[in-house]
């Protein structure tokens, strides 16, 4: 498997530069970058289609013992046209007071936020619509910006509901957000570079040799505390189960999007897959060796990474309570906080001692 | 507490080795007393409406009457009358009523809300629907009807075709005033429910928030209020009313609620019931218990877990097994109407042995399921984290708002009426009352895991019995006359152990077919009193858990 590094942005230019177009001029490059992101942004959204009104259903039944939709196409997936018909032909209800227009900028600023995310990162089979230095500190910056989103959807949604839901969302954003970082931080430690392509590149090669079986030199191999550590900020920062209390429908009805309907809820629900894979992309970028795998092209291996997070998810959904707002903020800053410390205390010194 | 002012040593008063000394008791009263009537179940003390809170307090702390199971308000054609059926938590077959007449003119009687604080809900409803009003009383508003009701619907003067106007004022607009608490402006006021995920059926939480924390809250019930005890009493004794009890608790309690009208009935009417239809009762009844404590238990996975948990899902597969068998027995799923006054409707479906196999099968693959609840559930840290020592129900205080069924036994109030005023077949039986001593939420769940292996229990031995039961010996009904007409001014107060807790029923009767006065007194009425208790002061989900532990039904609640 060789990791290309060329992005995907400069293949187009190539491939447009052979078609008579001068590859250097900015113009063109610009051109390449849309094209790039809009199929990076097609891979995304059409995974998140999947997921959301499929293959959610589908793995919480097989959790919970029943088949959940079978009845238009090979196993229900013809749901997914069905039930996009269905939610974009609902009536949009906005509220008499909502404050516009922040109320209808927060959905379009919680799908893009994520989606924006998937620019930098490397999917394999060369699909990268940019690789920047900063790389990594690009997607979280970027990851948190839906914060942002989910704080003006409770705020200006004008209902008491949704005001508790968008303050647990930043409350929580906050505690998990620098756990997540000092842990992404460590990683960085061991591969030397923020930048995405390098962090992969870092991953490649044998870690453990048994016999016929080598263990790649992944990081969550190489450090599965941290590994652990992240997986589970990941979960408070995608908002699942145990940590799924922005929107908690028991509690606090549907959170910060309890007044959105139609097109807006779409847009919510598809930002909170899209984040979901965002995070996947992240845990398999940052520990699982990015597209890295035997045999199948790297964009397969990577989906199949980020799918299984996905599958993690959805399992800690089916099996985990979900814990009180005072008792997530008291683990996130008492202890996940304190952890992600330790974590990045102890690589500092290995490798420094180590290199 | 009043209680502790006695010392343990002294004796109740009025208590002798053959059961309660009513004399004893109107000595102790000594003027109070005006009169004694004879009920079916107990003495009914007359005394005077400006004397309640007197009698009511002596009684509790001389005589030992800590349990007011229920205050039954009627009008006769001369005068009001409230009924306090007092009990004792320790030994419920020693039953007193305290009679309350007030004049027709004006219906004003003390209130017994400062002795027992379950009162204040009774005494609302009291009020709401006969139209006493009680003097002292320290909210005393309409209870299960909209604030703008006119006229009081069980009182004789009421005029049904009376246009309703339920305007609702202060719904019309929520948005427009922001309603803090005029202390401390730092508050929220949220309405949760009536329409909300987590109110398990249209209940309305009036809450007032300080942050995520609750400062005040006030449950408003009534949006499931169908005038259930009106239609009983328009109903025939015989069969009219039976199919009734099973729209209360739909769980399913059914049976378990057609037992408390038939138990009360049964007794009015001296009607026997034959053995062989007590083990029926007997095992049926419990059939249902399991099926609605599994739904109890799946519902608070939901509050506690969120919508997708898999314990929902489990507890239903469960639920479904005993429903099948429900349904094979009483050609019901839910609203079951297998009970007949003396009896049940018909034997077991046959093929016989068939059917009893397959009870069997449910009952001895039970343990390994509950098994699966306790390594998912009650083994789950972050469920510890979230039930142990959140909704905290001390036992004092549990005693004083009536609350009984799994709350109370998971505040280790050792009550339990199968045992304690046994019916049925159950004092034939082996098996144990289950407590809890903590408390709290995670108590709760416990004691409903634990029930229902009980009445696994409970139901394996009535299997034995049925096997072996000579063929020739099945009478599944007494003869009970077509049209039943009981003594005129006969009175009864009978209570079972429901699903949720003590159901009971109070009836009397006016020499017709149709009862005068047909009371029920609803364990999740009372038991849903005790939530502003358990949850001021703490976060908004353990209010929400809280309210999954008591596991109302509206339909008990509202009726």
């Amino acid at each position: 498997m060789i990791l290309q590094a060329t992005t995907l942005t400069d293949t187009i230019a190539d491939v447009l530069g052979s078609l008579g177009l001068d590859a250097a001029n900015p113009l063109v490059v610009l051109l390449a970058g849309l094209l790039a992101a809009a199929l990076v942004a097609t891979i995304v959204l059409l995974n998140a289609a999947l997921a959301g009104p499929w293959a959610k259903r589908k793995i919480t039944a097989a959790f919970t013992d029943r088949i959940s939709v079978n009845r238009i196409g090979p196993m229900g997936i013809g749901t997914i046209v069905v039930d996009s018909v269905r939610l974009l032909s609902k009536e949009l209800i906005i509220p008499e007071k909502a404050d516009r227009p922040a109320y209808d900028l927060a959905p379009i600023l919680l799908a893009s936020s994520a989606l924006l995310g998937f620019a930098v990162i490397p999917m394999g089979s060369g699909i990268q619509v940019a690789d920047p230095e900063i790389g990594l500190a690009y997607v979280f910056a970027v990851a948190s910006i839906a914060s942002l989103g989910l704080l003006m959807a409770g705020y200006a949604s004008n209902n008491k509901y949704s005001f508790l839901g968008g303050l647990r969302a930043v409350a929580q954003n906050l505690a998990y957000e620098i756990p997540l970082v000092l842990t992404g931080a460590s990683v960085v430690i061991f591969a030397g570079s923020l930048r995405l392509s390098e962090i992969v590149a870092a991953q490649q090669g044998t870690f453990l040799s048994l016999g016929p079986v080598a263990i790649p030199n992944w990081f969550a191999f190489i450090n599965p505390f941290a590994f652990a550590l992240f997986m589970l900020a990941n979960l408070a920062e995608v908002g699942r189960n145990p940590f799924d209390i922005p929107e908690a429908p028991t509690e606090i009805v549907a959170g910060y999007q309890t007044e959105y309907s139609s097109v807006y809820f779409v847009l919510f629900y598809l930002g909170e897959f899209i984040h979901i894979f965002l995070g996947g992309a992240i845990v398999a970028t940052l520990f699982l060796g990015g597209p890295a795998g035997p045999l199948l092209p790297g964009i397969v291996w990577f989906l199949i990474k980020i799918w299984g997070v996905f599958l993690f998810t959805q399992w800690a959904r089916s099996a985990v309570p979900r814990v009180r707002i005072d008792q997530l903020i008291e683990i996130g800053w008492k202890v996940m906080l304190v952890l992600a410390l330790i974590n990045l205390l102890l690589t500092a010194i290995i490798v420094g001692v180590v290199a | 507490m009043s209680l502790q002012e006695r010392s343990p040593a002294e004796p109740d008063v009025g208590v002798t080795e053959d059961g309660l000394d009513y004399d004893e008791l109107a000595d102790l009263l000594g003027d109070h007393v005006l009169d004694r009537e004879e009920h079916v179940n107990a003495e009914g003390f007359v005394i005077r409406p400006d004397e309640v809170e007197d009698v009511l307090s002596t009684l509790k702390e001389r005589a030992g009457f800590d349990h007011l199971s229920a205050v039954t308000a009627q009008e006769y054609d001369d005068r009001y009358e409230s009924i306090y059926h007092l009990k004792k938590y320790d030994d419920p077959t020693q039953e007193l009523s305290v009679v309350v007449p007030t004049s027709s003119e004006e219906p004003v009687s003390q209130s017994g809300a400062s002795v027992f604080d379950t009162a204040d809900w009774h005494e609302r409803e009291a009020y709401d629907l006969v139209g006493i009003e009680y003097d002292q009383h320290p909210d005393l508003r309409r209870i299960l009807l909209p604030e703008t009701w006119q006229g009081h619907p069980l009182s004789n003067e009421y005029n049904q075709t009376q246009p309703q106007v339920v305007t609702l004022r202060e719904h019309a607009n929520p948005l427009q005033e922001d309603k803090q608490s005029p202390q401390d402006p730092d508050t929220m006021f949220v309405n949760i429910g009536p329409h909300h995920p987590a109110t398990h059926g249209v209940l309305h939480v009036k809450t007032v928030l300080d942050g995520e924390q609750i400062v005040d809250l006030d449950p408003d019930i009534g949006y499931l209020h169908r005038s259930e005890e009106q239609m009983c009493q328009q109903g025939t004794y015989r069969h009219q009313i039976m199919p009734y009890p099973d729209r209360w608790d739909y769980t399913p309690g059914g049976l378990l609620n057609e037992w408390a009208y038939a138990r009360a009935a049964e007794d009015l009417a001296d009607i026997d019931v034959p053995e062989y239809a007590q083990v029926l009762r007997t095992m049926s009844a419990e059939l249902t218990r399991i099926a609605a404590h599994m739904l109890a238990v799946g519902t608070f996975g939901l509050d506690l877990y969120g919508d997708f948990t898999v314990i929902f899902m489990y507890a239903v597969r469960d639920r479904e097994v005993v429903q099948n068998l429900l349904e094979d027995l009483t050609g019901q799923r839910l609203m079951f109407n297998y009970f007949r006054l003396g009896g049940v409707a018909w034997d077991l479906p046959e093929p016989r042995q068939e059917y009893l196999e397959k009870v069997r099968e449910f009952t001895d693959e039970l343990p390994e399921r509950l098994e699966e609840y306790h390594d998912l559930i009650t083994g789950n840290e972050i469920f510890q984290m979230r039930c142990i020592d959140t909704g905290v129900l001390p036992p004092e205080v549990a005693k004083s708002y009536g609350a009984t069924g799994p709350v109370a036994r998971g505040s280790g109030v050792d009550y339990d009426l199968r045992r304690d005023d046994p019916y049925g077949y159950y004092d034939e039986l082996d098996w144990d009352v289950v407590t809890e001593d903590g408390m709290d939420n995670y108590a709760r769940v416990l004691v409903r895991l634990q029930e229902v292996e009980e009445s696994a229990k409970i139901i394996r031995q009535c299997l034995d019995l049925l096997e072996d039961w000579p063929e020739d010996d099945r009478t599944i009904q007494s003869n009970v006359p077509r049209t039943l007409r009981p003594d005129p001014d006969k009175e009864v107060y009978r209570a079972v152990e429901g699903a949720k807790g003590e159901l009971g029923i109070y009836i009397r009767s006016d020499g017709t077919d149709k009862p005068a006065r047909f009371k029920i007194r609803s364990p999740c009425f009372s038991n849903l009193q005790t939530l502003p208790v358990m949850s001021e002061g703490e976060y908004i989900p353990d209010m929400v858990a809280s309210l999954g532990s008591l596991d109302i039904v509206l339909g008990e609640v509202d009726r």
